[in-house]
């Protein structure tokens, strides 16, 4: 029993971090440009069928896994670029139309390129290991291990520099941002380069478990904005912390509920986070100046 | 008031369109021509085949467009059907429900097909069922479930049905002696029902179903359902789902250390169950048609020269070998054909001849249909195969 | 309502001058009329001639209009985006298949049960999630579009994967629709009636009321309106639109499975939408159509295009076109008509007039606007607008005790307690930063306080939403102008009477309120007339110089026929001669016994209005009683004008000169 637990806690855990990168992804571009970004989960599968590709194209696999994040993070920065930038005035309602459109078209060139099958990675490096009973993939060890750095390294880069404190500031006070050399325009560049970096890194360590397909974006990105809500959408380690929440609590449902109903557990503690805390996970309630 | 011109302008733009690309075929009766009973008795026999061509179902739609393709331009090379030419017109459903309905109709409307093949899949095939039935017209599926031809009069399909696999598998779970069995299925129209047939089949051979996990067509994670499996007390496991999700189901059942052994279905039977499973696939059994296995066949089987033979034409137009699934296909184009030369394009009298289908030796079976059966196959169209080293191979206790 | 309105004889009110006679039913209903008239008659020709493959994509077009229209409803009209409206669509069809197979019951009931289920739905997950903002509304609805698709799918009753199929086909006066054109003249009735209703309900109060409040919320609720009762009716009835399609895709494709709950068809009813232009009726069945079509095109022409191109190709077209269309083209198909429209008549009355100079000359240029008012400030013989009186003068109306808001560990305003007696003016000045319009926020419900009491009428409306205040005859103005962009002046004066409306949504759908409709409308443009408003009544409200808006705002607050006016900072931006005019307005509504709170920064204006002054200085009240005592109270003098006592007395004798 406990070992089926520890199991299932283990197999949690790694999908957890696969959410957590992508609610960082979300935060980072929320906190600048008040967009909750619909196409992040598509960076991921971007980022997972590129490097397939580059790899059946005979690539060594951290070559090419390098060459598909970079990739995906200059798309990235292209989508802000080209189309997002493009919009003068960005509302609620238009931002959630423009970045579904992006999702959606992200999707079918992805399904064109790469056709609509699954595709897998190569695991990485390392051999798997059983403790006391408990399988642990080589690969899930990468997952984690992606969020401890990379993830670590975002929140680390936001939180304790100047640099990055000043791009959190930017949303709120665009003069403290230009005090450390910040315009807007870049502001927003990084975060969407930094959204991108963190999906596609997500990408291709998922990748050889949960392989990577067209449409499996949405969902994904879906699960990183439910842990981002977790997290009242501001702060990084609480987002992180629901991430790895949601993650765990999905393999258990799926092992001791019924798996069908596995993807339901994110949307239920969604609606239910929102109608219990409606007004306590509105962001910082901006002063009403009437 | 400017706003309020797109009243105007929006229905007139419909109706412009519609009435610029309209045609002279009726939309209010189904065929055009006046007699009741449905089609002409001269002229091209029309074949429609609604396929899931794109989509989910892609990985059997596409081998099976190959095949009706294929042997349409034979047919007609040799002169096709009593002197009459067969026009094959497919039509792509995407793999939805919607997508066969609207397919469906397209062919009985417009084309006025005198028969349809298809869908691929059990949903796209139920859509289909009550508009040829309300039609009038033969239909032939490609699709698995039972539920396809359940009390239909005008519809039939080529696959075995679930149960007749599912008796294979347990007759030699039986004789093995494993007294309990773990499923995980899929959890399309493939795997459902499949847990009541095992309770049912398996009470006469003393064998009891323990458990039962799912999993969805897209799953790529089975650590759950897996760590339930190991934990429970069964002797055997059936992973009943098609690729690349079952075979991505026996990666995790290997790499959980799960020690049980295991029977897979029909679905699996093609290379990308390898590429999925990896080693893992090693020792797998499945049921399947003999087409998996032809070239471990016996010469005297009466179905290895059907099978030799369309194995030949498949790969030599296609480069590649013919999966089961254009197997499904190559037998429901030759039940059609049959009875088409028997009794021409009347569909009622087209139905009663493809119900009268007797010993009629195919791809996947040798076919015998009856009223109460629109299958028409039974156990003995199935062997055993074992995955090894990358292959199937017959399988010998 | 308790309050009673009154007709002061000494004055003359509008009342009188309602002479205007109602505009006929065609007058109001030429468009929808022409247009609905056209519809019907090609979904009549149609069936004879479109070829079966465009009847067949034509059939799914107008079955996807109706959750497109109820769609563009919640969007357009109540501009919350819902990205689950496929979960309604699948409740309908579900709920109609499953009534129609495993109960037996006859379509209609069945078809009404779907409707009902599906709008039931609505109702109980739009409870709380009404209440949800922007984004969060979004991937909420979004998720529910996940969890019922896993709901059908996981459920033994809803037929798991396969779904519901054997629906039988629909019969009308045995007459068994079992073929594309007979559906289709199955379907247009209801697709027609559709239309109306949801024509019907964009012009109604409750429509006018939602486009109000798109463009300022606060306002919208200052004025009675509440805001989530409304979006809460509409979601529903926007269930309701997808509930009806589910009925008739169960009827045509016969099979009821998951995935009519998946989120693409969500993005392709989200998308019939943004093409057809958010908030035009019309412009969802129009983009339902091309949509279809589209959709059917690119699945062919994709294919050909890129070799081994499979799968769900379309989305391709589908993501472009949503990418442009916001882009490019931001009220779709809805914009270009009106563009094309407005190019074709401009030309025909160019041709037309017998001076070919160019385009007709605008009403009124910036300069125009900019006119001053030329009318006497002293003049008495214009109308005042109709008051509520529901207390005799000299009674307490608005009494305040112990009103504190915390901000943190800021104290904005500190336990503030004084009373407003009925028919009076309370002058409310303090320095900047005193907690002035924080406390006027707590009055009208802008903002909770953090504890204290505000009772209204003998009513408790501390911590309530704007609207109870509203409601009870509580109106106000604004110091950063509210104004609702998207609509001219005189339909920002209309909005004031929301209050004075009782038509529901329910009644506005059915077209049952223009004469109350034509009755403010009426009203409203007598109410400008008394601000010298009149010449610019149909000028886009957002395309007025300052001073008017301003001017438009408090016209908008009479409008509500208030009892209690609170005013902030009602002067600023006001030419000395607006000044004036407001002034003497004010006190021509005291003396018709209105209770007018305001807070001003033009002291010398105040003192010289007022009938009491209440002084706040960091946020407690130092001063409180007439002009008079209040100008001489050395504390206020000190706290008000600063420390420096030298600067003090200059400013001091500056401000006593000035009055």
């Amino acid at each position: 029993m406990l070992t089926d637990f520890l199991q299932l806690t283990a197999a949690g855990l790694s999908q957890g971090s696969v959410y957590a990168l992508l609610a960082v992804g979300l935060i980072s571009v929320y906190t600048v440009r008040h967009v909750i970004n619909i196409a992040q989960g598509d960076f991921a599968m971007m980022a997972g069928l590129g490097a397939v590709w580059l790899i059946s194209a005979g690539m060594p696999l951290f070559v090419s896994i390098v060459a598909a994040v970079l990739t995906v993070t200059l798309v990235s920065v292209a989508i802000e670029r080209l189309i997002i930038a493009r919009v003068k005035k960005l509302t609620t309602l238009v931002s959630i139309i423009l970045t579904l459109g992006v999702s959606t078209l992200l999707q079918a060139i992805l399904l064109l390129v790469w056709g609509p099958e699954a595709r897998g990675l190569p695991v990485f490096p390392g051999s798997d290991l059983t403790i006391a009973g408990v399988s642990i993939r080589a690969q899930e060890l990468w997952m984690v291990g992606a969020l401890v750095f990379v993830g670590g390294g975002i929140v680390f880069f936001y939180e304790k520099t100047r640099f990055g404190k000043a791009l959190r500031a930017c949303a709120e006070q665009p003069v403290a941002a230009r005090i450390v050399g910040i315009s807007p325009v870049m502001a927003s560049v990084l975060a969407f380069a930094i959204a991108g970096f963190v999906g596609a890194i997500a990408g291709v360590v998922s990748s050889p478990i949960y392989l990577s397909i067209w449409s499996g974006g949405l969902l994904l990105g879906l699960k990183g904005f439910v842990a981002a809500v977790l997290g009242g959408f501001s702060s990084f380690r609480a987002a992180i912390v629901g991430a790895l929440l949601l993650g765990v609590l999905e393999s258990y449902v799926a092992g001791y509920v019924a798996s069908g109903l596995r993807d339901a557990v994110a949307f239920f503690i969604l609606i239910l986070v929102l109608v219990i805390r409606t007004d306590g996970l509105v962001l910082k309630p901006t002063a009403v100046r009437v | 008031m400017k706003q309020s011109r797109i009243r105007f302008i929006a229905p007139l733009a419909v109706v412009t369109a519609l009435v610029l690309v309209g045609c002279s075929t009726s939309n209010l009766g189904g065929s055009t021509d006046s007699d009741p009973t449905g089609a002409a008795e001269t002229g091209p026999i029309k074949i429609g085949a609604v396929l899931d061509i794109t989509g989910g179902g892609a990985n059997l739609g596409v081998p099976q467009q190959n095949t009706l393709t294929m042997l349409a331009a034979a047919l007609n090379e040799n002169g096709g059907i009593d002197g009459r030419e067969v026009e094959l017109t497919i039509v792509d459903n995407q793999s939805t429900e919607d997508g066969a309905a609207k397919a469906a109709t397209k062919l009985i409307e417009s084309d006025d097909v005198d028969l349809i093949l298809g869908a691929s899949r059990t949903g796209p095939s139920l859509a289909m069922r009550s508009i040829a039935e309300a039609a009038e017209i033969p239909m032939i599926s490609l699709a698995a479930n039972a539920a396809i031809i359940t009390d239909s009069k005008w519809v039939f399909k080529t696959p075995q049905n679930d149960v007749v696999v599912l008796e294979t598998i347990l007759d030699d779970a039986e004789s093995k002696g494993y007294k309990k069995l773990a499923l995980v299925r899929d959890a399309s129209g493939f795997g459902e029902g499949v847990a009541d047939y095992i309770t049912d089949l398996g009470a006469d051979r003393g064998i009891t179903l323990e458990m039962t996990e799912s999993f969805e067509l897209t799953a790529t994670d089975f650590t759950p359902q897996m760590t339930n499996v190991r934990a429970s007390d069964a002797d055997a496991v059936i992973i009943w789902g098609i690729n690349p999700a079952a075979g991505l189901a026996q990666k995790a059942y290997g790499q959980l250390a799960v020690d049980k052994p295991v029977y897979q279905s029909h679905g699996v039977a093609s290379p990308a169950f390898f590429e999925a499973a990896g080693d893992a696939a090693d020792g797998v059994i499945i049921p399947n048609g003999r087409l998996l296995i032809a070239s471990e066949l016996d010469a005297a089987d009466p179905q290895r020269k059907v099978i030799d033979a369309f194995e030949a034409d498949y790969s030599a137009a296609y480069g590649t070998p013919a999966s089961s699934f254009a197997g499904y296909a190559y037998d429901a184009w030759n039940i059609a054909v049959n009875a088409l030369a028997e009794a021409g394009t009347d569909s009622e009298a087209l139905r009663d001849a493809i119900e009268g289908t007797t010993d009629l030796v195919g791809v996947s079976g040798v076919y015998n249909m009856t009223a109460d059966d629109h299958s028409g196959l039974d156990a003995s169209s199935l062997i055993l195969a074992e995955a090894q080293g990358g292959v199937w191979s017959l399988y010998k206790d | 309502m308790s309050n009673k309105t009154r007709s002061l004889s000494t004055t003359p009110t509008f009342v009188g001058t309602l002479t205007a006679k109602k505009p006929s039913f065609w007058v109001t209903n030429r468009g929808a009329t022409i247009g609905c008239s056209i519809l019907v008659l090609a979904a009549i020709i149609i069936p004879f001639t479109a070829s079966p493959a465009m009847m067949n994509v034509a059939v799914f077009a107008m079955i996807f209009a109706l959750p497109a229209i109820g769609l563009n409803l919640l969007m357009g009209l109540a501009g919350q985006v819902s990205l689950g409206q496929a979960a309604f669509f699948a409740i309908g069809a579900y709920t109609h298949a499953i009534l129609l197979t495993k109960f037996d019951l006859p379509g209609p009931v069945a078809a009404v049960g779907a409707i009902v289920m599906a709008m039931i739905v609505a109702l109980l997950v739009g409870l709380p999630l009404m209440r949800l903002r922007g984004h969060y509304l979004a991937l909420a609805t979004l998720g529910l579009g996940f969890i019922v698709m896993i709901i059908v799918r996981e459920w033994d009753f809803t037929g798991r994967t396969t779904g519901i199929y054997g629906i039988p086909r629909p019969e009308v006066f045995g007459v068994v629709i079992n073929n594309n054109g007979y559906f289709f003249w199955f379907l247009t009735p209801f697709v027609v009636i559709g239309l109306i209703l949801a024509i019907n309900l964009s012009r109604s109060r409750a429509g006018r009321a939602l486009s109000a409040v798109n463009d300022s919320e606060l306002a919208a609720e200052s004025l009675g309106v509440n805001t989530y009762a409304l979006r809460l009716k509409v979601f529903v009835i926007s269930a309701g639109f997808a509930g009806i399609g589910g009925v008739f895709y169960a009827y045509q494709v016969a099979i009821v499975s998951p995935q009519v709950a998946s989120f693409h068809l969500s993005v392709e009813i989200l998308l019939m939408v943004v093409i057809g232009g958010l908030g035009s009726v019309w412009g969802a069945l129009a983009g339902s159509f091309l949509v279809e079509f589209l959709g059917e095109g690119m699945s062919e022409i994709i294919p050909a295009l890129i070799p081994g191109a499979t799968g769900e190709v379309q989305l391709l077209g589908y993501g472009i076109v949503l990418v442009l269309v916001i882009l490019l083209l931001p009220g779709g198909l809805h914009q270009v008509a009106a563009a094309g429209w407005a190019r074709a008549t401009g030309l025909w009355r160019r041709r037309g007039a017998e001076s070919a100079r160019g385009i007709r000359r605008p009403a009124h240029t910036a300069a125009d606007l900019h006119e001053p008012i030329v009318a006497d400030a002293e003049t008495t013989d214009i109308a005042l607008p109709a008051i509520s009186v529901p207390v005799a003068a000299g009674e307490p109306i608005l009494v305040i005790e112990g009103l504190t808001k915390q901000y943190g560990g800021v104290t904005a305003v500190n336990n503030v307690s004084f009373s407003v007696p009925a028919g009076t003016i309370l002058g409310l000045i303090g320095p900047n930063g005193a907690g002035k319009t924080t406390c006027f926020n707590m009055i009208s419900g802008a903002l909770a306080p953090t504890s204290g009491s505000v009772t209204f009428l003998g009513t408790s409306i501390a911590g309530r939403k704007p609207h109870v205040a509203a409601d009870l005859g509580l109106t106000r103005t604004f110091q950063n102008l509210q104004v609702f962009t998207s609509t001219d002046v005189v339909g920002n004066v209309y909005m004031g009477r929301f209050r004075k409306g009782r038509a529901g949504v329910l009644r506005g759908m059915l077209g049952m309120q223009t004469g109350e409709q034509h009755e403010n409308r009426t009203l409203a443009r007598d109410l400008l007339q008394s601000m010298h408003l009149t010449d610019v009544a149909d000028e886009a409200a957002a395309a007025l110089p300052f001073g008017r808006q301003r001017m438009m705002e408090v016209c908008r607050a009479l409008a509500s026929e208030p009892a209690l006016l609170l005013l902030d900072e009602p002067m600023a931006g006001l030419s000395g001669h607006e000044r004036d005019v407001l002034a003497n307005l004010l006190r021509r509504l005291r003396t018709a016994g209105l209770t007018i709170v305001l807070v001003e920064h033009d002291v010398a204006q105040v003192m010289s209005l007022a009938d009491h002054v209440a002084v706040l200085d960091d946020g407690v009240l130092i001063a409180h009683g007439d002009p008079e005592t209040v100008r001489n109270d050395p504390a206020v003098v000190v706290a008000y004008l600063g420390t420096d006592i030298d600067e003090a007395e200059h400013d001091l004798i500056e401000l006593e000169e000035h009055v």
